[in-house]
């Protein structure tokens, strides 16, 4: 009997059944297990029938989307990398670090081969020899599950020199990163991945152009690349998979105040209320209160109906879902959310250095009962600012929940002022 | 060369690293990692080493460690117990679960460890939040939502 090593259970769902069908039982890790569930038949596909301009391609038609955030597209991306000159360089990002999100370690944990097909797949598809894993430092069964079956991989002939006797050749290598939040951005995980401090660089140059030792490099999310054997697999069929413009199966992680919290693999033609819904429906009958998009975004009651796409009016991102319940206090949770910045911001830029410092200070004082009127002013001053001078992802969403609040929840900031909590959770 | 904190496996699996990774420096987090594990602590003494061993300035290691959240806090204790207090936790209700820590192990949270066994940090997101409120000690990843004073008495056991 193969010893497995001891992860708790996540709950997962999957109405698709392609990113999460081998997620359900530890023994999937194995690579007998996932060929014979017709694992590694995309590449074999891949390298026999296609050629790389032609897998490309199939990704822009796929309309497949990055699906670490940012939702760029990922055909257009290697589009960019492949009008510059080798060596390329292909860098997974399994540096999920945003409050709320726990997708790609199911994907990590459970199936670490389509993981690394579909890394051969793109490789193959942008002329990349060499590849690297970042993955974080706070996984550590996961580097270890992954490293082992990149070896079982190297001994199949999936990976290493000449793949299934072909002259394409590519190797990856898993990076453990130590726990920092910013190298989640793609130009601060390569500057950690060179051996640095993790901090982000100016853009452009992009990565495509110059990243990885100053080489073109693409960085794409686990789940955008456990896409890649899908798309190659099914071809056309995959745009039978949810939404025009948004195909393909999306993983929402969903955590909080719901009866089911988990991991849901679904399509993108649902609604936020569907999801919950979907999700068991809020724990122990209590009345919804709002939503957290990871630390980026804050929806209320109202926002309810929007779709889970990529569209600029839908809830896009990682899909990550926190669940708040009438009990739970905004200021409270922003408060969290605010020492999660403070405390992640990398230091290069002033405004995010001290302003997220402010944020928390003056979120603080409506905690204590001590805020004012013009402390809301402030806020607000604070939060087009930050932004605004600041070089990467961070400083840019770092005060986006706080300004959705000061929309949507402003009832609650003008109650704290009055030092009334409506949650019962601050006084 | 001896070396007193370089132990024959380390060196090895360091060795190992150097015909994987394409630059010495890329080594370095993950001999950190290495280190870290064996000793759960990361001292100036293990840096100096380190730095002689790889051949790279110790200010270049030193900034790596301090900038990393994962070597950076001085830890003095065999077992580094891990609660997340992010949001989806928070909610959940971390706030009694580290209590509890503190109750059981008679350390505080993020305090130097008073008698070597147990160091309580609480940290961001581990990426568990559907077990929220999740913790890890040392390697172990485990579930909070239906946890007890007697269960985690249980698990705490198994760590001496």
């Amino acid at each position: 009997m193969k010893s497995y090593p001891n992860i708790p259970n996540f709950y997962t769902y999957s109405s698709v059944n392609l990113l999460l069908r081998r997620c359900k039982e530890p023994r999937t890790v194995d690579i007998e297990e996932y060929i014979t569930t017709g694992g590694y038949s995309a590449l074999k596909k891949a390298l026999n029938r296609f050629t790389p301009e032609d897998i490309i391609i199939l990704v822009e038609e796929s309309t497949l989307r990055g699906r670490g955030g940012a939702g760029f597209p990922t055909g257009r991306k290697w589009r960019f990398a492949i009008s510059n000159p080798k060596p390329r360089y292909l860098v997974c990002n399994a540096d999920e670090s945003e409050p709320g999100t726990f997708k790609d370690r199911i994907i990590i944990e459970r199936d670490p081969h389509l993981l690394i097909e579909g890394m051969v797949i793109s490789a193959y598809a942008i002329g990349a020899e060499r590849g690297f894993v970042y993955i974080r430092g706070e996984y550590p069964a996961g580097a270890k599950i992954l490293e082992n079956a990149i070896k079982e991989a190297r001994e199949r002939g999936f990976l290493g020199k000449n793949i299934l006797g072909t002259d394409f050749s590519f190797d990856i290598s898993v990076y453990r990163g130590a726990g920092a939040y910013i190298c989640g951005e793609e130009t601060a995980l390569i500057e950690s991945l060179e051996g640095k401090r993790g901090h982000p660089r100016l853009k452009p140059p992009y990565p495509v152009s110059e990243g990885l030792f100053g080489k073109p490099t693409v960085v794409n999310n686990v789940e955008t690349l456990a896409n890649i054997p899908i798309i190659v697999t099914y071809e056309s069929y995959y745009m039978n998979i949810g939404p025009a413009g948004y195909y393909g199966p999306k993983l929402f992680p969903i955590s909080g105040k719901v009866n089911k919290p988990g991991v849901y693999e679904l399509t993108m033609d649902i609604t936020l209320r569907e999801l919950i819904d979907i999700a068991g429906g809020m724990k122990d009958g209590k009345k919804f209160k709002a939503v957290f998009a990871g630390a980026l975004g804050l929806y209320s009651e109202r926002d309810l109906d929007i779709p889970m796409d990529y569209s600029p009016k839908g809830f896009g991102g990682t899909g990550t879902t926190i669940v708040l319940a009438e009990d739970d206090c905004i200021i409270d949770s922003l408060i969290v959310i605010a020492e999660f910045f403070h405390h992640e911001s990398c230091g290069k830029c002033t405004p995010c250095r001290i302003g997220t410092y402010e944020l928390l200070n003056i979120l603080k004082k409506f905690q204590e009962g001590t805020a004012t009127e013009k402390d809301l002013q402030y806020l607000e001053h604070l939060g087009r600012n930050i932004p605004v001078g600041s070089i990467c992802g961070l400083g840019y969403s770092a005060p986006n929940a706080l300004m959705d609040a000061l929309k949507k929840f402003k009832n609650e900031f003008l109650a704290h002022i009055n030092k009334q909590c409506p949650a019962g959770v601050c006084f | 060369m001896e070396y007193t904190y370089l132990t024959p496996d380390i060196v090895n699996k360091i060795e190992e690293y150097k015909s994987e990774f394409l630059t010495k420096d890329q080594i370095i987090i993950q001999a950190l990692h290495l280190i870290y594990y064996k000793y759960r602590d990361l001292s100036l003494d293990h840096m100096l080493e380190l730095s002689n061993f790889l051949e790279v300035p110790l200010n270049q290691i030193e900034g790596i460690v301090t900038f990393y959240d994962m070597f950076r806090v001085k830890r003095n204790a065999r077992h580094h117990i891990r609660v997340c207090k992010n949001l989806p936790c928070h909610i959940m209700g971390c706030k009694k679960l580290i209590e509890l820590f503190e109750k059981l192990t008679g350390e505080e949270r993020n305090q130097e460890s008073k008698n070597g066994r147990f160091y309580i940090e609480t940290v961001e997101c581990i990426g568990a939040c559907s077990v929220a409120p999740a913790f890890m000690i040392d390697d172990d990843l485990y579930d909070g939502t239906k946890i007890t004073e007697e269960k985690l008495n249980e698990i705490l056991s198994k760590y001496t």
